[in-house]
């Protein structure tokens, strides 16, 4: 019934031609995991069923031949780009899998400055989009930490979202319309358009979907003016982090909008800012931007409401604009961090979260409280909150741990899920959501039930309608 | 048998490598009316002597520093069983950047830390550095052993394990990438010379200057051996405890930085284009590298 | 006033040193007293063509032990007690450090290591040497005499070797100075390599890989590529430390200096560190993704396109006009 490795090969050699087909082992070992397992990738040990091949796609036709043939055949499909995926989401958790790679549709299809979107091909680094839109003095204001890396697909397959969401929002936010093609092949586009009420807003099927509904082939997404040189960026340190979630909070239901509206605890805060932040206290952050009257009266409210809390104290603004500037990761930092895990088995892991006003700081304080009497060998537990809301906030948990007396193989379990399961058992017992912009990926998908709660019926029905035949992604968002 | 007692002196830095172009031009230019300015410098302690700010970048521990910290702690794990016992003792010179990494040193196993306590910026000052890490290690007479990297901060002149030595008296090797404790008084040490990588044993006391190790990234300690350590007790040495000015230091130092420039890498940047992958080889290939096969 | 040039024959760089500090005194140093080498060696038979060597016409000879920089500088801070010798030179790298640090210790004069050009003066000697990991050169005023510097490892001229007439001053045996075995601390040595980076410094065509090759089987076509073209291999930090390429291969302020006629830079992006390791190239070609990266601006030529495919491309139409 089901295909052998090798016909799978073949089938894809035929629709793609023999050089887009990857079958060398190491490269298939390395395409069977994302950076969810990266201890065990630099150990050199792989758990997770090998795939059969990695199809290197080069139009929105090979697209959809391959998922025809896959869906055919029963065989599952994983989607990728740009391969910065954290969660789990890129595992081929079935045996002869197929990872369809999408980094060779990498054309910029059009940047339109007048209506202010721009479209281009999944496999776009965001990087070179927002590097060529700046040239004409635009951004597109999606500015997430693997941004030299990420692909626009992925970033639109996992929701993504940037440094400066607070005024620009997530990708979902961005989005104006895309193309993606569904397991039986069929090529569907969402136009271009400012708003519609002609029913659901279907682009929302397709954003976030992480490869398990369909594949993204091309985006639209909006673009801003860019006026760095309006920029304002404060820093304070406060107390508290509760005191500093009054900040946040006060900040933006007073209808203030800064880019950046950060929260850093003490723990977290001192792999950044200890060159200029005593120890123990936590740190706020703000970027004022845009038409320089918008940016200065934002800097301003800001700085009034920061004024009412006599805890605050204002950082030289240099420092901030300084850490600012070298945020992102690029493939030095990956690599240093590569050599770090492989001499210390010291390895740096992240949970992030969201919740209300109401229960972000009860989130915080008790995932982390857990998170340090529960599990060992932990090095440092923290973190910041980095996108608000008028009516919350994310929580991005921060930890390190030593890996000892395991096997790279036994990481996940032993450190990693355990961990997990505390902050999402704390974020949904408080009623906030297990996953602010990562993605599920299968690292979370074990509690999608209790997250989704009744409406996982909308979530099943997706899935039934569009991948019937479960061929798409299997074991991500839907449990297997 | 007697416990080897290593010291190992590390510097915090700023991290270089987090300034921008701008940050290096502003810094350029001419140095000589800064000898005053140095002093003044190194009284409010803002690290600028060179003109250079260095202020808003974060403080990394030195790489070669690093190297030597956790090296230190390997022999100590080799011979934890059955061999020589090590007593541990870190060393910086320098203010209240270095104390975080001196809890960190101590929650790892370091058995004493000491910080010296001095404001000034020693970026091109071996000699005075020099004068007080020697001056520690008579004083206390508690070290076999001093280990340290190569470089001292942004001289890059590598001159530092060689004036420690000189000031003590003792044998140095520097540029070392690997030690083995054979017996309470000698060390097996490999280190890079400039024809070959030399393998040579040592009888104590001696410095080591550690160069490019393999051994690179310390380890880092849990939040329970912090806990543990958190009350352990951080040696603060005044210079003047030790008989030392460091300001007449700084003016004696036999020679001054007069000038900065930056090391312009721009060349014309001339930008390939074509479609493909081949035809930008092809293209390459044809206006600039075709004339240079022949020198190849 | 005189200056003492220093070759050290007991160890086997001596051509290297001679090719470099004929290079340093020729375009390096400028205000120069009349200069002397001073040789020391160790086996007899070394004598002659160490003299050839040498970058000055006067040379004194002094027999030594092997690899005993210690006895050096005792001999030198002896020489610097002869008021006319104000100024050693010595070598790049890490014996030109320990020797002009030594003596000018021992004697109270000063020391200035990787010196980039010296200017000597009457009162003052200045001198320019990298700092700040090479992303600056700081100039320096040397006032406290004998100085003692060492020049900077980039200083080598084939050219420089010219052979020339010499007279040998003197010719001394010193091997005693050092004292017998037993006053040494160092015992056991052993070279256990040759130089394991030696192809990579005098490497004239070479290619390097950056961590933007993306994958251990990125670094590894890249590395095929370089075969094929008969061009040396070598890698960034970052590739090096993920296991993607022995150490060995590491160029950059932590690995290897070179200063190949051509070198291709492939998916790296170019900062100082690595930078250093390939800045006196005759040409640079990168190829990055990234327009913006630093590289793009200190190379030569720039291609922005995959390093992987470009290099392949690249082997295919240089590997037959190399054959």
């Amino acid at each position: 019934m089901s295909l052998s490795r090798e016909t799978i090969v073949e089938g894809l050699k035929h629709i793609l031609g023999a050089d887009s087909v990857v079958t060398d082992e190491r490269i298939l070992r390395e395409s069977s995991i994302d950076r969810f397992r990266m201890f065990e990738d630099i150990h050199g040990v792989y758990t997770q069923p090998i795939p059969a091949a990695v199809a290197m796609a080069r139009s929105t036709e090979q697209v959809a031949g391959v998922l025809r043939f896959a869906n055919e055949h029963g065989i599952n499909v994983v989607a990728r780009t740009g391969r910065t995926a954290t969660e789990g989401g890129l595992e081929t958790a079935v045996p002869d899998s197929v990872v369809l790679d999408g980094s060779g549709m990498n054309q910029i299809v059009v940047i339109d400055a007048y209506n202010m979107q721009a479209t281009c091909q999944c496999g776009v680094p965001l990087q070179v989009l927002e590097d060529r839109v700046r040239e004409q003095g635009l951004t597109t204001g999606h500015s997430p930490q693997s941004k030299p890396l990420a692909h626009m697909g992925g970033l639109t397959a996992t929701r993504s979202i940037g440094q400066l969401s607070t005024l620009y929002g997530g990708i979902e936010d961005m989005i104006v319309g895309l193309e993606a093609v569904f397991p039986d092949g069929t090529v569907t586009r969402i136009k271009n358009v400012p708003r519609r009420a002609v029913g659901p807003d279907i682009r929302h099927v397709i954003i976030g979907n992480e490869g398990t509904l369909c594949y993204i082939t091309e985006v639209t997404v909006k673009l801003f003016p860019y006026l760095p040189e309006n920029n304002i960026f404060l820093g304070y340190t406060v107390d508290t982090m509760k005191t500093g979630f009054e900040v946040l909070r006060e900040v933006m239901v007073n209808g203030y909008r800064p880019s950046v509206a950060r929260l850093y605890d003490p723990a977290d805060g001192a792999y950044h800012f200890a060159h200029f932040v005593p120890e123990g206290l936590s740190v706020l952050i703000f970027v004022a931007e845009g038409p320089a009257g918008i940016a200065k009266a934002t800097a301003e409210g800001i700085e009034a409401i920061v004024a009412r809390h006599p805890e605050c104290r204002k950082v030289e603004s240099r420092y901030i604009s300084t850490w600012f500037a070298d945020l992102n990761w690029g493939p030095d930092k990956i690599a240093r961090e590569r050599e770090g895990i492989l001499q210390t088995g010291n390895i740096n892991r992240t949970t992030e979260v969201s919740g209300d006003w109401g229960c972000i700081n009860d989130i915080y304080e008790n995932a982390l409280r857990r998170i340090i009497e529960e599990i060992p060998d932990i090095t440092m537990a923290g973190g910041h909150s980095s996108h608000s809301y008028i009516n919350g906030t994310n929580m991005y948990f921060n930890y390190f741990y030593n890996v000892v007396d395991c096997g790279p193989e036994e990481e996940v379990t032993k450190y990693h899920t355990p961990i997990n399961r505390i902050i999402c058992e704390e974020t949904l017992r408080h009623g906030g959501a297990i996953v602010h912009h990562h993605g599920l990926g299968k690292a979370r998908t074990p509690w999608v039930k209790d997250e989704y709660g009744s409406s996982y019926y909308i979530l099943e029905g997706l899935k039934r309608a569009f991948d019937p035949k479960g061929i798409m992604n299997k074991g991500t968002i839907i449990p297997a | 048998m007697n416990a080897m007692r290593i010291l190992v002196r590390f510097k915090v830095t700023p991290d270089y490598e987090a300034l921008r172009e701008a940050d290096w031009a502003a810094g350029e230019g001419d140095c000589s009316d800064r000898s005053g300015a140095a002093e003044a410098d190194a009284r409010a302690g803002s690290g600028v002597a060179s003109g250079v700010e260095t202020r808003y970048v974060p403080r990394i521990l030195d790489c070669f520093d690093e190297s030597a910290l956790e090296m230190a702690l390997r022999m100590r794990d080799a011979t934890a069983s059955d061999g020589v016992p090590v007593d541990l003792g870190a060393i910086s010179v320098g203010g209240r950047e270095v104390e975080p990494h001196l809890k960190t040193l101590q929650a790892l196993g370091y058995e004493r830390a000491t910080r010296v306590h001095v404001d000034a910026g020693l970026d091109f000052a071996p000699t005075v550095t020099a004068s007080i890490i020697a001056r520690y290690v008579q004083e206390t007479n508690k070290t076999d052993l001093l280990m340290l990297g190569c470089r001292n901060g942004p001289d890059d002149a590598g001159t530092l394990p060689f004036l420690v030595a000189e000031e003590l008296g003792w044998p140095c090797v520097t540029q070392v990438t690997e030690v083995m404790v054979l017996s309470d008084d000698r060390v097996r040490v490999a280190h890079m010379v400039d024809d070959g990588l030399l393998r040579v044993t040592v009888r104590l006391p001696c410095v080591l200057g550690v160069g490019n190790a393999v051994v690179a990234r310390l380890r880092v300690p849990t939040l329970t051996a912090r806990l543990a350590r958190r009350e352990a007790h951080i040696e603060h040495v005044q210079t003047s405890d030790l008989g030392i000015d460091v300001v007449s230091g700084l003016a004696g130092e036999s020679y001054v930085l007069t000038g900065l420039e930056v090391v312009r890498r721009d060349r014309s940047g001339t930008i390939i284009g074509g479609q493909t992958p081949r035809e930008k080889a092809q293209t390459l290939f044809d206006s600039h590298l075709k004339s240079l096969m022949g020198k190849l | 006033m005189r200056s003492l040039v220093v070759l050290d024959g007991t160890v086997g760089t001596a051509d290297r040193q001679a090719r470099a500090l004929g290079a340093f005194l020729r375009d390096g140093s400028t205000g120069h007293p009349a200069a002397e080498t001073l040789v020391f060696f160790s086996d007899d038979r070394d004598m002659g063509r160490l003299v050839e060597q040498a970058p000055t016409r006067g040379v004194r000879l002094v027999k030594t032990a092997e690899r005993r920089p210690d006895a050096i500088v005792d001999i030198l801070s002896a020489a610097a007690r002869d008021a006319e010798n104000q100024l050693f030179i010595f070598t790049g790298g890490y014996s030109g450090t320990e020797l002009a640090t030594r003596l000018a210790h021992r004697t109270g004069g000063t020391v200035m290591t990787d010196a980039l050009s010296i200017e000597i003066g009457p009162e003052r000697l200045t001198c320019r040497r990298p700092v700040y990991s090479n992303h600056m050169v700081g100039s320096f005023e040397l006032a406290a005499r004998p100085w003692c510097v060492s020049i900077d490892v980039s200083w080598d001229d084939e050219a420089a070797a010219a052979r020339r007439e010499h007279v040998v001053l003197s010719s001394t045996d010193e091997t005693g100075a050092a004292g017998g075995p037993d006053e040494t601390p160092f015992e056991d040595l052993e070279l256990v390599e040759p130089p394991p980076t030696g192809d990579l410094e005098q490497s004239r065509f070479l290619v390097v890989a950056g961590a933007g090759a993306g994958s251990r089987d990125g670094v590894e076509r890249i590395a095929a590529a370089a075969r094929r073209m008969g061009a040396e291999f070598a890698v960034s930090r970052p590739v090096a430390m993920s296991a993607w390429a022995p150490m060995d291969r590491l160029i950059g302020v932590s690995g290897t200096r070179t200063a190949p006629e051509l070198c291709i830079v492939a998916g790296a992006s170019g900062a100082p560190a690595l930078y250093w390791g390939i800045e006196k190239a005759g040409f640079i070609a990168a190829i990055d993704l990234d327009e913006r990266a630093p590289i793009a601006k200190s190379a030569d030529a720039v291609i922005l396109d995959d390093g992987v495919a470009v290099i392949e491309e690249l082997a295919e139409i240089i590997a037959p006009k190399r054959e």
